[in-house]
């Protein structure tokens, strides 16, 4: 059988499977790493570039940090950062073998939620 | 001795026998990143909004370089692996698969190397 006609599970978020805490937990550790790769990291990035640049390229880059745009992937960066954090670190107690049981894994879950929201806040309340 | 079928071995269908360093690679670098980027986070808090001359002489230190570099080969190694799961779960045309894994490995190695030459160049003055 040719890798093309190979029957595919359905997608986990679809309308086979119930909406649950696991899967939604599952993507958006995904989707907040895949933020941070394609936004964050290369923010971080022309921070550094901009102030091994001088200070005009530093002047400049600050004042977009600083506006609402600025702002606003800042906040989300943050987020993704303590959420990816939290689920990060599910993920290594899970490879150790440990709270594997599903009431242990929900209840990682709401603390993963909490924390990464308790944490953002902390940041952002802390930069500002 | 191999537990693989030797006909799906010829047929290249069966495990490569290199899964678990991609896995081992993924947890070692998020460990790193654990460390590193609580450091990186605390400095970056501190220098929110700071002007230009403050920036720059707390990136002269040695020791922030450093933190900045280990945490630069971290993320962008993390982030060369992870991208290269999400392009293998959900891009599905060969050609282009390849190609958007080429292109985030040169990509994330590029991105590496700016940011050490950018923080030897702080702390060194140059």
């Amino acid at each position: 059988m040719s890798a093309s006609k190979r029957p595919m599970s359905p997608y986990m978020l679809g309308p086979y499977y119930k909406f649950q805490i696991t899967s939604v937990l599952s993507i958006l550790n995904r989707l907040t790493g895949v933020f941070m790769s394609v936004i964050t990291a290369p923010l971080l990035l022309c921070w550094l570039v901009a102030l091994a640049s001088g200070q005009e390229a530093y002047v400049a880059l600050s004042a977009w940090l600083g506006g609402g745009l600025g702002k606003l992937v800042i906040a989300a960066s943050v987020f993704s950062f303590s959420f990816h954090l939290f689920g990060g670190i599910r993920h290594l107690i899970w490879d150790a073998g440990w709270m594997m049981e599903m009431p242990q894994v929900h209840a990682s879950g709401w603390l993963a939620i909490i924390g990464s929201v308790l944490l953002s806040l902390i940041v952002l309340g802390a930069g500002l | 001795m191999s537990m693989q079928n030797p006909l799906a071995r010829v047929r290249g269908k069966g495990s490569s026998g290199g899964g678990a360093h991609h896995w081992r690679s993924q947890r070692y670098s998020a460990m790193i990143l654990m460390l590193s980027t609580a450091w990186v986070l605390w400095v970056g808090v501190s220098l929110a909004g700071a002007d230009y001359a403050t920036a720059s002489a707390t990136m002269s230190s040695p020791v922030n370089a450093g933190m900045v570099i280990l945490m630069a080969g971290a993320v962008f190694y993390h982030v060369q692996l992870g991208l290269q799961v999400v392009i293998e779960d959900y891009v599905h045309i060969a050609a282009l698969e390849f190609l958007l894994l080429i292109f985030v490995r040169f990509a994330c190695l590029v991105a590496f190397l700016i940011s050490a030459i950018a923080a030897l160049k702080l702390v060194l003055g140059a």
